[in-house]
């Protein structure tokens, strides 16, 4: 476990915001914690979507269970957090 | 006493490259200050600066001009303006005062570098006076706000702000220190005189002397306009030595300089003059957009002036059109959001009347920057104002060390611009901050910005209030919505009126 600084890139949102997560979350933690800074002060709640992870500029999304630290993400990369289907 | 006309005399007296004697050229003139690029001192001898003074002429101007801004401000010192200003509008001049006096003040000492190292002496003469200039423009701007600190302690920021590590200040500040206070003399007049002077100072200190005249601020539109008919003359001192580089073959090395120079300061002006331009100042006392100000000044008259001297537009100006929509927008509304982390009260600026004039200025605001104030105006009209506040920091660039922002709403597109140098991952706001890193990384790359700071520990408690004290804001120095949140009735009346 290790405090890990990411930096959010959250849909619909105007600026990417410094995310403090643990290695230890899984990608839908990463997104929930990403989702507190962003969802309800500029950007409305979608409930029927899931909020998924990717690294930014990428179009493959992380797996919802997979753990940051199997991730290969690096320190204060940016990874985009959007509103999906599933 | 007969006098000689100036024209018979002018350019014999400032004549003065002389044959040094008792030292060599290049101690008299160190490569690293002067930054002659290898070009002979009798081709700068051919600088030819348009406007020509002497000094007796100066001090004489320079005179009337002072008599006339203080007499103003003096004649309406009892008037209490500010007590009766539009809260955006008294904004406006807190941000000013503290983003420009002390920078002013600085800059005598780039007047300074070339008035002492130029090679050309019509360079040295005129840089004299800007010399002059500057200080004159660092000490008004000092007195004017500090009449004001009797009534709140964010009018001190004029002359603090400069001195703290606030965020908005280590972005001047680096800006600043890269094209005035760490180049050589000729670098200072393309960089400084020629990029940000000719075209960004006339959006300061014109733009915004019209809207202050508008809005009934004569003491500040005069100050203002006093401070930029110096500007405009010692700003050619650019173009003179930009015709000598051309000439002998630098041509790419100053187109360089200019586009460096030009986009370090367009993305200072955008969290600087936009908001105040087109969300602080009343509606009902704004001249132009900003936009439209920036359509004249920069697209119309800088472009101009760069291809009449046979240099080419920035290589980014396509980008640079597209973000006069954008920009500022996202910056008005970071410093609005993270409000406590600046010197001044942010006007929010978004009521249903200025959301209409947004949307005719910027066609689809509403649908973009518009969806983030509405869960803001939603948040504040049904009592969850915590909710319009941040709790963590934004990304910011490490080039402009503003927060890295874009377009939000439907079509939403924010990127970060990364570069990984030396095993350090870098961030950027736009693929043009990270080129300007890319043509000098040794000039950057050892800079932090703020969440660098942060992130290194230099900021103790790792949470606002650390952040807060690490920036030098006190309790009464923080800043909070301009218009205490009055402005959100507007929309109770609003759906009043539909129910």
């Amino acid at each position: 476990m290790a405090l890990f600084p990411l930096n959010s890139n959250f849909q619909g949102d105007f600026v990417i915001q410094l995310l403090p997560v643990d290695t230890e979350n899984t990608m839908d933690e990463i997104a929930a914690a990403a989702a507190h800074h962003s969802v309800g002060r500029r950007v409305r709640a979608q409930p029927d979507k899931v909020m998924r992870v990717r690294k930014h500029g990428t179009e493959e999304l992380f797996p919802r269970d997979m753990k940051l630290h199997e991730s290969g993400l690096g320190p204060t990369q940016t990874i985009d957090i959007i509103f999906a289907d599933s | 006493m007969s006098m000689l006309k100036r024209d018979d005399w002018y350019d014999l007296t400032r004549a003065t490259n002389w044959t040094p004697k008792y030292v060599t050229e290049e101690e008299l003139f160190p490569e690293e200050m002067c930054g002659a690029r290898g070009i002979p001192m009798e081709k700068w001898e051919s600088y030819d600066e348009p406007y020509k003074v002497t000094y007796s002429e100066y001090v004489n101007t320079q005179r009337e001009k002072d008599a006339g801004a203080y007499s103003v401000k003096a004649a309406l010192e009892r008037a209490n303006y500010v007590d009766d200003a539009d809260p955006g509008w008294v904004s406006t001049l807190q941000a000013h005062y503290g983003s420009i006096a002390l920078a002013e003040y600085a800059a005598v000492s780039a007047e300074g570098r070339m008035m002492r190292f130029s090679k050309a002496p019509g360079n040295r003469n005129m840089a004299t006076y800007g010399m002059l200039d500057e200080t004159r423009h660092g000490q008004i701007q000092l007195y004017f706000p500090h009449e004001h600190t009797k009534r709140d302690r964010k009018w001190d920021w004029g002359h603090k702000a400069y001195h703290t590590n606030e965020w908005g200040a280590i972005a001047a500040r680096s800006m600043f220190d890269d094209v005035m206070m760490t180049r050589d003399a000729l670098s200072v007049a393309i960089m400084l005189t020629f990029s940000f002077e000719t075209g960004f100072t006339n959006m300061q200190f014109l733009g915004l002397a019209a809207d202050a005249a508008e809005a009934g601020d004569h003491t500040f539109a005069n100050l203002i306009s006093s401070i930029q008919t110096d500007e405009s003359r010692h700003a050619q001192q650019g173009g003179p030595a930009l015709k000598i580089m051309i000439e002998n073959g630098l041509k790419d090395d100053a187109q360089k300089m200019i586009d460096v120079a030009f986009w370090r300061s367009w993305k200072l002006f955008s969290v600087l003059t936009g908001p105040m331009m087109d969300y602080y100042t009343p509606l009902e006392h704004r001249q132009q957009s900003f936009k439209e100000f920036m359509q004249e000044w920069i697209i119309g008259q800088f472009e101009r002036q760069i291809l009449d001297l046979g240099l080419d537009k920035p290589w980014y100006w396509d980008t640079f059109k597209k973000d006069l929509n954008e920009t500022h927008h996202g910056m008005h509304m970071g410093v609005w959001f993270w409000r406590p982390t600046v010197w001044w009260n942010p006007a929010a600026g978004v009521k249903p009347e200025d959301r209409e004039w947004l949307e005719e200025k910027y066609p689809g605001w509403n649908e973009s920057f518009g969806s983030c104030w509405d869960v803001i105006t939603e948040n504040l009209l049904e009592g969850r104002p915590e909710l319009t506040g941040p709790e963590t920091l934004p990304t910011i660039c490490n080039m402009c060390n503003l927060p890295i922002v874009g377009v939000p709403g439907p079509n939403w597109e924010v990127t970060d611009y990364s570069l990984e140098h030396e095993g350090r991952l870098y961030h950027f706001g736009s693929d043009v901050d990270r080129w300007c890193f890319e043509q000098d990384p040794a000039r950057y790359k050892n800079h932090l910005n703020f969440i660098d700071r942060f992130l290194a520990g230099k900021i103790q408690p790792m949470d606002l209030s650390g952040g807060l004290a690490y920036m030098g804001l006190a309790p009464g120095e923080m800043g909070d919505d301009a218009h205490n949140y009055e402005w959100v009735k507007a929309f109770v009346q609003e759906i009043q009126d539909v129910a």
